[in-house]
């Protein structure tokens, strides 16, 4: 009795789902009957998410004119090789969605076969847009996920590479597959992700920047504290390091994790140099953030309070600029910042040609009108112009963006208290940094808690034979990238 | 013995060198020069040097303390007077860590106050200062570690400052040596041993070291630096001013970073002082966070409202010292009881500890 309960459960579902999908016009239901066994069959798919020739040329001819007796034959018949015979209806709606053709025979009404036909819309590879390099490697990822990953497999082909999926959103039903090397990474690391992942719940997710909001350690810092990267070198490469990657369907940025504050400054280029040269260039970027955050707030501070500090000659020339300005160095400063991130904004959210336009004619028509009008010194529109040009020597656009906001309340400090007040801004910062964990990983690291193996690759990165071991914060399973360099003789001249 | 605190809020052997050397060094680094030269002239740096050497056996006193109990003060006063009263013996050290950190807070303000802002107010800056210090200390004694850490590190480069005096310098000022007698070399060393503590917050921080064996080294070469650091600054001071005009200036170090010239920056004092910010901040975590620490281990109150508790108690304090012989003898005082507690009572507990121990065993 309880059985034909269930019985009748199971086919109602497949009536529901039926009555829903005809409301849909792109659904589409035929029938046909076997000429070998006169078995009426019937065919149901959504025509937007089949590849209609797969269904013309590999399905249906076989299906008309081979004997199909049973819908087992259906496997042994059809030139398809993804064919899974079931009998289970609640699978109907996510098979039909994810672009399989539904077999169903007359005769038999329990069993039913799905026949793969997706159509695959797939951008093109093209090159990084965000993280370009002069040179190296330029495919970036795309919007598929087995384009992505058949990217990533293509670089690292081992069978170590795991790959994990789960389905995310009660609606969006976002793929989001998690990689990493099983002989390298710290199983601990991945236990966590997993268990963060599965606890995700959101409707719709339909980017990877969701899953960094939903899974980060501190959802109140600006900071982001899992890596985006749109470079599939970059992903393979760390993947080798022993950290996670997250590739999320529908999104061309990849994340990883665990990662560090470090990281987020090193651009994907400075392995492809020497390191020499990318160890001077992490510096400058180094520099220039902390130029970027600092130089209009120290401004503020010395013009406030601190005039002494400033030598006589160079006194003269800052008065000079500022004699005409009605307005205290606070106000100048936050109308000039403003002015930037106006210009900031509308740029990035105007079409290419016309942004151009309006970078010209913001910066130089209302910087010169405003310098001319009294409104603001010269001096401080050169500091705010270079700080905004050092602030996007970020390579890590997310990472641009927290630092954009951050002069901000420096220069709230710097007008209470002056330098003092900096340095207490400064220090709320640094502790805010140090409270951060990225997977429970410090993500300040290893700068604190210092670790001398790490700094090899952290403000400066040394030669490769130099760097024999993985970064130590994830405490990887296998800590050594290569052995050489052990056998180190000392050599004298000319031996 | 059970466990006091969990393995992972415990921190790498290494870093005891920067808490502890960041704990002496305060807001006494500005101004030591002229009091121990009040007394000893110019050999006073030789007080400066064996003040420092002997703060080693009180530095093994306190190990030996910790590695008998395995724990903190209050374990220590357990073992040898029981339990009850070791809680009540244990609780005026709330009240010391407390006027500890006062005491710091009020003296760097102080200094703001003379040099750069006369009418910095005093209750809003400590208000600041301890929303930041909350901050730090909620984030765990790891927190607490780092800021100590970069507390080290970011500002060493004001030790090359000093270079900048060199030229001005005559280090014949220093000779005749030993011209002086014991008597007045031990007062200056008495005078000096102020500017050395800070190091007692070892007994306190003990448990939350992970491998305490190997933090050993780092301990002895934390207090080494310290005595090394002080020693160099006492020779350059006394080499740059001559001894009657140094008794003229309250805090020479300030005044000898009056020499630095550099073609965009003047008055490198005021850079100095607003980096002082970044030494006093741990200085003043690590006495909240002993406080607040004790506090919980005392009356069990949770170290959350613990804190809170405290720095409110510090902020009101606070503002009782206006004047610069209130803010004088607050610091004295503070420094007596330091002495008393260091010089005295430790090398007693550890006298103690021994003899407790001994009859335990029989």
């Amino acid at each position: 009795m309880r059985w034909l309960f269930k019985q009748q459960k199971k086919e109602g579902k497949k009536a529901e789902t039926e009555q829903y999908l005809k409301k849909s016009q792109d659904y589409t239901q035929v029938s046909y009957i076997n000429q070998v066994t006169n078995k009426k069959f019937t065919i149901s798919f959504i025509t937007t998410l089949i590849d209609e020739s797969i269904l013309q040329n590999d399905a249906l001819p076989f299906l008309l004119e081979k004997p199909l007796e049973n819908i087992e034959d259906v496997k042994k018949i059809v030139a398809i090789a993804d064919v899974q015979i079931s009998n289970d209806e609640s699978e109907i709606e996510q098979k039909l969605f994810n672009g399989y053709v539904l077999v169903t025979l007359e005769s038999d009404n329990s069993n039913f076969a799905f026949l793969a036909a997706q159509k695959e819309i797939v951008r093109n590879i093209t090159t990084p847009e965000i993280e370009f390099s002069v040179i190296g490697p330029k495919e970036a990822f795309v919007e598929s996920l087995d384009q992505n990953i058949n990217l990533l497999r293509k670089r690292l082909p081992v069978k170590e590479l795991i790959k994990k999926e789960v389905t995310l959103g009660t609606i969006s039903k976002t793929k989001v597959a998690i990689l990493y090397l099983e002989n390298i990474a710290n199983p601990e690391n991945v236990q966590t992700l997993m268990e963060r992942i599965k606890n995700v719940e959101f409707d719709a997710i339909t980017d990877s920047s969701y899953i960094v909001q939903l899974i980060s350690d501190n959802k109140n810092s600006p900071f982001p504290q899992l890596l985006d990267t749109e470079r599939p070198d970059r992903v393979a490469a760390v993947l080798a390091e022993g950290k996670i990657a997250i590739i999320v369907d529908g999104s061309p940025h990849a994340l990883i994790t665990p990662t560090t504050l470090v990281e987020f400054f090193s651009s994907f280029e400075d392995y492809f140099l020497n390191w020499i040269l990318s160890s001077f260039f992490r510096l400058i970027r180094l520099f220039a953030v902390a130029f970027s955050i600092l130089i209009t707030p120290i401004y503020v501070a010395t013009l406030s309070y601190h005039y002494e500090l400033i030598p006589k000659d160079l006194l003269n020339t800052l008065v000079t600029s500022r004699r005409e300005i009605p307005l205290p160095p606070i106000l100048e400063a936050l109308f000039l910042e403003l002015t930037i991130e106006l210009l900031r904004e509308a740029g990035a959210r105007l079409p290419t040609k016309v942004g151009q336009t309006i970078g010209i004619v913001g910066g130089i028509v209302i910087g010169t009108a405003s310098v001319e009008a009294g409104l603001t010194s010269n001096v401080l529109l050169i500091i705010v112009a270079l700080a905004a040009l050092a602030s996007f020597t970020t390579p890590v656009y997310k990472m641009g963006n927290a630092i954009r906001l951050l002069r901000f309340p420096f220069l709230l400090f710097a007008e209470l208290w002056g330098l003092l007040g900096i340095l207490i801004c400064f220090s709320f910062l640094l502790t805010h940094l140090i409270r951060l964990t990225s997977l429970n990983r410090p993500f300040l690291e290893p700068l604190f808690p210092p670790r001398v193996t790490d700094m090899k690759d952290a403000l400066i990165r040394l030669p490769f034979n130099k760097q024999s071991r993985r970064p130590q914060f994830m405490r990887t399973k296998f800590p050594f990238r290569h052995t050489s360099g052990t056998n180190n003789q000392n050599k004298d001249i000319d031996e | 013995m059970e466990q006091l605190v969990p393995e992972k809020g415990k921190i790498s052997p290494f870093l005891v060198f920067f808490l502890l050397h960041t704990m002496q060094v305060g807001i006494g680094v500005l101004g030591f020069q002229r009091i121990i030269a009040k007394y000893a002239g110019y050999d006073a740096w030789i007080s400066v040097l064996v003040t420092g050497l002997s703060i080693h056996i009180i530095l093994w006193m306190m190990y030996k303390i910790g590695e008998t109990t395995n724990g903190d003060m209050l374990s220590a006063h357990t073992f040898v007077f029981g339990k009850k009263l070791g809680k009540i013996l244990t609780f005026p050290f709330i009240f010391y860590f407390t006027l500890v950190a006062v005491t710091i807070l009020r003296t760097f303000i102080e200094v703001i106050q003379v040099w750069m802002f006369p009418d910095l107010n005093t209750f809003w800056y400590s208000l600041a200062y301890c929303i930041l210090a909350i901050y730090i200390i909620f984030g765990g004694f790891r927190t607490v570690a780092g800021i100590a850490f970069f507390g080290v590190i970011l500002p060493l480069y004001l030790n090359f400052i000093f270079l900048f005096t060199l030229p001005y310098t005559d280090f014949k000022n220093l000779l005749p040596i030993f011209d002086h007698s014991v008597k007045d070399l031990l007062m200056s060393g008495y005078k000096m041993s102020l500017t050395y503590l800070g190091y007692e917050i070892l007994l306190f921080l003990y448990p939350y070291i992970k491998d305490p064996q190997r933090s050993k080294k780092w301990a002895h070469l934390g207090i080494l630096y310290t005595t090394f650091l002080y020693t160099l600054i006492t020779i350059i001071t006394f080499a740059y001013f001559s001894e009657g005009q140094l008794q003229k200036h309250v805090w020479p170090t300030l005044t000898m970073w009056k020499a630095v010239h550099m073609p965009f920056v003047e008055r490198f004092e005021y850079i100095g002082i607003a980096n002082w910010n970044i030494i006093i901040l741990p200085n003043f975590c690590i006495a909240l966070w002993c406080a607040s620490r004790l506090l919980k281990r005392v009356v069990h109150l949770k170290q959350k409202k613990g804190i809170l508790l405290i720095s409110f108690a510090c902020l009101i304090a606070i503002n009782f010292f206006k004047t610069r012989e209130q803010i004088n003898k607050l610091g004295d005082y503070t420094g007596l009881i330091a002495f008393f507690l260091n010089f005295g009572y430790i090398p007693f507990l550890f006298c103690l500890v021994l003899l407790v121990k001994k009859v335990k065993k029989k």
